[in-house]
């Protein structure tokens, strides 16, 4: 097809503000799924993302579109992930496209994430079409947000269009847009082959299935092609489209958007990100942006029946099988047995890693509360990346600790704003500025530590803005800290899966909450039992549990021992499920609940 | 060989019981003790007990003092016309102290009877109630002085600690004044909450609060270190007699001696096989009237079985268990010793009256505990 006639978008939008609603019109007015076949929010396919809302995998339809001018265009609809833990993602997305919509949402204005990924496509090069959504809706403000959005973008508030994607009005002119301004791609057919990696699923019979756009050259069935950055090489056995669904043809020409299939069963062999070239005449030089994959987000996962250790780890392999973000390595803790430290994109990522697990795999687990990743300079000057609190070396050989950080943007109205200065406060953020956008909404610059972000920043920040406040963040790289590994302590061991990282002046709370935790939650024992938080030798809080003092003494009637035989017995079975830290007997659930519940309050 | 004879009717149930035990009428309780004789004469024909009479007899219940004292006396001798009788044999029965009157005590003494256990419980009006016990203080140290002028070789008394709004003085004062009289033998039992007794559902509506487990704790090391300071031997966990009064019939079960129990319900040990009779007096009666034996659940104690049955049991007493019956590494004794909770000496190991408290949690260390 001339290269004039294709036009490669994709739709910007905070998660609800209606991007799969949109794109449903769009497939119906291309009449690319017919309007009697069309369930609801078709690009939707994984069944926890449609129940979370959340886009996880972008994926990309060609439709064919009779635009107002009577010419026939190849429209090529990209998804973009939503969520701050996916921005490269995002970013990858952004690159295969030349356009944007910008949607927002009438009745809820701009939200933070919408904005950084707006910046992220101004900053691209990416023409953006800014739209307001839900006009049909009677709460809905368009005029208020498209101010919004006009001092966002620098723009006449006039030139932002106004659909509703529910009815369809706007709708049709919205394509017609996007055949007006977005610009077709350049790039020529003939030159060696770059395509960018933008996306990748995992399909069990065929392998990795590699979703691309073709910048340059073409890309055809039985080509010999490499990967760049991981230098993997392979023949290309399919070559096609989704329309809306898998249609193979003979090749991709520049400009072009679909997928390949190598035949390679290894996801992190073919990388998001990454430029397919050809064998036989390679490109000089990869496509601009590639990044590793970087777990930023670390925590311990573990089976809470240890005997499903081994269903555990094949579980996790198939889940890297179709996220390559995704790594893990198997860890031994006292507390909890074999499990697996895993590293995640971030917050998000993991909750959808773990309910996965769950869900799909039936797996029961204990995840233990996550940690970053910590820089360490020791005295020697040599660095090391710790991400495991307790593999944390002593003290006493430390420098410096540095944390990750991240640039933090948020959007909240003005009435909210001291709540949430308070939150950027506590949570050690460093403020930066902030401007107003159109004197509805704040924008609020800072900068925070990521540790401080895991826990319950984003909970935290919807509850002290009674829902209003929007967060987007990028990281910034490490920063030193007043950093400190806190250890807990029983009856004199250590015990590794409730050691952290945290801020020295925090020790002591940290310390108190979870020793009072564990105090009420193992048993007693026959002797008294201390349980000390310790930073660097020095005991920070500490608590007893005291020593049993009475069991419960049945009579033992006539020669009935059975009874007591039974409470031996079950004595006995109990001691199976017991772990042994030391002298103490601690049954796992115990454990467990510490866990799970030590970090819903420790930001408080 | 030892006998222990069930009886397991009471005049009305007490709020805390789970025992074997229901309220009957006459007619039933003399078709069982009619039935108890012919369990009885059963059992003699089947075991021989090598030209030995009975060692000891223990009349439990329920309460066997439903009977007359005459009553009483006629199981004796029933029991001592199947089995024989040794001559310095231990014959115990139970009292309720609402149901005896002094004729009573002297008919069961004249009858063979040389030990009296009266079911006490507390010399608080209050705690009585509460336990809804069918007698007052008043009676209860009734019965007391009776079983003391009767003849009676050996008297206990049976007295609970750790009773709802019971205080520490009040049971002391009680275990004082019992020992004052001059009772040879004192009982001292926790209150237990059984699962499905009133006092129980009580208990979960917070109608009735039970004293916390330190509470508990330490009414029970006051009272071992009072009765030791006049003169009882503490010589099981809940036992204490004067010297020479200890109950032969229950160190026996401690002893893992053999034992024949008749009547519903009786738990027996003869030739290292554990077995017990039905339950439900019904099918208890209409067993044996149909000339079978009731017995039920027989199971032959294993090896290892024994063992821990040995150790569980001997751990209780204040003789203690040989440190080689035990075996394992002596550094986990130890611990329990560094604990407080137990003492090594002479080959043997004793629990502490602390380490008492805590018996299960101790015995399940001795047994099952993992490096
Ligand atoms: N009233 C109204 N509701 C809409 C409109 N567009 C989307 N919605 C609703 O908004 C919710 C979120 O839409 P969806 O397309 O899933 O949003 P996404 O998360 O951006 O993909 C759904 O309940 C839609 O039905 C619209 O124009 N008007
Ligand atoms: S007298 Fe003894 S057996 Fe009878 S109901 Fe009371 S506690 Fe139970
Ligand atoms: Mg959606």
């Amino acid at each position: 097809m001339d290269r004039s006639r294709i036009r490669n978008f994709c739709i910007i939008a905070h998660i609800d503000h209606g991007k799969s609603t949109l794109a449903d019109r769009f497939l119906e007015i291309t009449d690319t799924v017919p309007r009697q076949k069309m369930a609801e929010q078709y690009l939707d396919r994984m069944e926890l993302e449609r129940e979370r809302g959340i886009t996880i995998k972008a994926q990309a339809v060609r439709m064919q579109y009779r635009a107002g001018d009577g010419v026939e265009y190849r429209l090529n609809l990209i998804d973009t992930p939503g969520h701050v833990d996916f921005s490269y993602e995002v970013s990858r997305s952004l690159a295969a496209c030349e356009g944007a919509i910008l949607l927002v949402d009438a009745s809820q204005g701009v939200e933070a994430q919408t904005v950084g990924n707006a910046y992220l496509a101004v900053e691209s090069g990416l023409e953006i079409i800014p739209v307001v959504n839900k006009i049909d809706l009677p709460a809905s403000d368009a005029e208020g947000t498209a101010m919004e959005i006009a001092d966002l973008l620098g723009i006449d508030p006039a030139e932002v269009l106004m659909v509703s994607a529910k009815t369809g009005e706007g709708t049709e002119k919205l394509l017609d847009a996007v055949v007006e301004r977005v610009p077709a791609p350049s790039g020529e057919a003939w030159m060696p082959l770059r395509a960018l990696v933008f996306d990748s699923t995992y399909d069990s019979y065929r392998g990795v299935v590699a979703f691309v756009r073709v910048v340059e050259g073409t890309v055809s069935r039985g080509m010999k092609i490499g990967f760049m950055a991981t230098g993997v090489s392979a023949s290309v056995d399919e070559v096609g489209f989704f329309s809306p669904d898998m249609i193979s043809c003979p090749g991709l020409e520049a400009g072009e958007v679909g997928y390949i299939i190598t035949g390679i069963k290894d996801v992190t062999r073919i990388r998001v990100g990454d430029t397919v070239t050809g064998r036989e005449a390679p490109a000089a030089e990869p496509l601009p942006g590639y990044r590793d994959p970087k777990p930023m987000v670390f925590a311990g996962i573990y089976p809470v029946d240890s005997d499903a250790f081994t269903d555990l780890n094949d579980a996790l392999e198939k889940l890297k099988l179709n996220d390559a973000a995704l790594s893990f390595v198997r860890e031994n803790s006292k507390a909890l047995g074999f499990g697996f430290r895993c590293g995640f994109l971030g917050l998000l990522h993991m909750e959808i890693v773990q309910e996965r697990l769950e869900r799909e795999y039936g797996l029961d687990l204990v995840v233990t509360s996550p940690n970053v990743v910590y820089e360490v300079e020791d005295r020697e000057g040599r660095i090391t990346h710790v991400r495991n609190p307790s593999d944390m070396p002593d003290m006493g050989t430390i420098k410096e600790i540095r944390e990750p950080y991240v640039r933090a943007t948020i959007l909240v109205p003005p009435d909210y704003m001291g709540g949430i200065l308070e939150l950027v406060k506590e949570r050690r953020g460093i403020y930066q500025d902030m401007a107003y956008l159109s004197g509805r909404r704040v924008e609020l610059r800072c900068r925070l530590p990521l540790a401080e972000m895991v826990i319950d920043f984003y909970d935290q920040l919807k509850s002290r803005s009674r829902g209003y406040a929007s967060l987007d963040y990028e990281h910034m790289g490490f920063l030193p800290g007043n950093l400190v590994r806190l250890d807990i302590l029983i009856n004199g061991e250590p015990v590794d899966a409730f050691s952290v990282i945290v801020e020295r002046s925090r020790a002591h709370d940290y310390g108190k909450r979870i020793t009072q935790r564990l105090r009420e939650l193992i048993p007693r024992q026959l002797f008294d039992v201390p349980v000390q938080a310790v930073v660097g030798g020095r005991v920070v809080a500490r608590e007893t549990i005291k020593a049993r003092r009475k069991d419960v003494l049945a009579k033992c009637y006539g020669g009935d021992v059975t009874r007591k035989k039974k409470l031996l017995q079950k004595q006995k079975e109990g001691k199976k499920r017991m772990k042994m830290v030391g002298k103490v007997e601690i049954p796992q659930e115990a454990f467990i609940s510490a866990l799970r519940s030590g970090g819903e309050d420790k930001g408080k | 060989m030892r006998l222990y004879i069930h009886w397991p009717f009471c005049r009305s149930r007490c709020s805390y019981c789970d025992f074997n035990s229901r309220v009957a009428t006459q007619s039933l309780m003399a078709a069982y003790g009619e039935t108890l004789v012919k369990e009885m004469k059963t059992w003699a024909s089947l075991i021989r007990l090598g030209g030995q009479g009975l060692r000891s007899i223990y009349i439990g219940g329920g309460t066997p003092s439903c009977m007359s004292g005459e009553e009483v006396a006629a199981l004796i001798d029933a029991a001592s016309l199947a089995f024989g009788l040794d001559a310095d044999a231990e014959v115990t029965v139970e009292i309720n102290p609402a149901t005896w009157e002094a004729g009573d005590f002297r008919h069961a003494v004249s009858g063979g009877v040389n030990r009296l256990s009266i079911g006490v419980q507390s010399l608080d009006d209050g705690a009585l109630r509460r336990l809804s016990r069918t007698h007052d203080a008043l009676e209860a140290r009734r019965a007391v002085a009776s079983a003391l002028t009767s003849g009676a070789r050996t008297v206990n008394a049976d007295l609970m600690y750790a009773l709802p709004a019971g205080s520490e003085d009040a049971f002391l004062s009680g275990l004082e004044e019992m020992s004052g009289m001059g009772v040879h033998h004192l009982s001292v039992y926790a209150l237990t909450l059984e699962s499905g007794t009133p006092l129980q559902r009580l208990v979960e509506q917070g109608t009735v609060v039970l004293p916390r487990e330190e509470e508990a704790a330490r009414q029970y090391l006051s009272a071992v270190e009072m009765l030791e300071s006049k003169g009882f031997e503490h010589y099981e966990i809940s036992n204490f007699c004067k010297p020479g009064h200890c109950c032969r019939h229950n160190l026996a079960y401690w002893r893992r001696e053999e034992y024949l129990g008749v009547g519903a319900g009786a738990h027996s040990l003869l030739g290292g096989v554990r077995f017990r009779n039905q339950r439900s007096v019904l099918l208890y009666l209409r067993l044996l009237k149909a000339g079978e034996l009731p017995v039920c659940g027989a199971e032959a104690v294993a090896e290892e079985e024994a063992r821990e049955e040995m150790i569980m049991l001997g751990m209780r007493t204040a003789r203690g268990v040989p440190e080689r019956t035990i075996g394992g590494t002596r550094e986990e004794l130890r611990d329990l010793e560094n604990c407080g909770l137990l003492t090594i000496s002479g080959g043997r190991v004793r629990l502490t009256a602390r380490g008492m408290l805590v018996s299960n949690a101790v015995m399940a260390d001795i047994l099952y505990r993992r490096g």
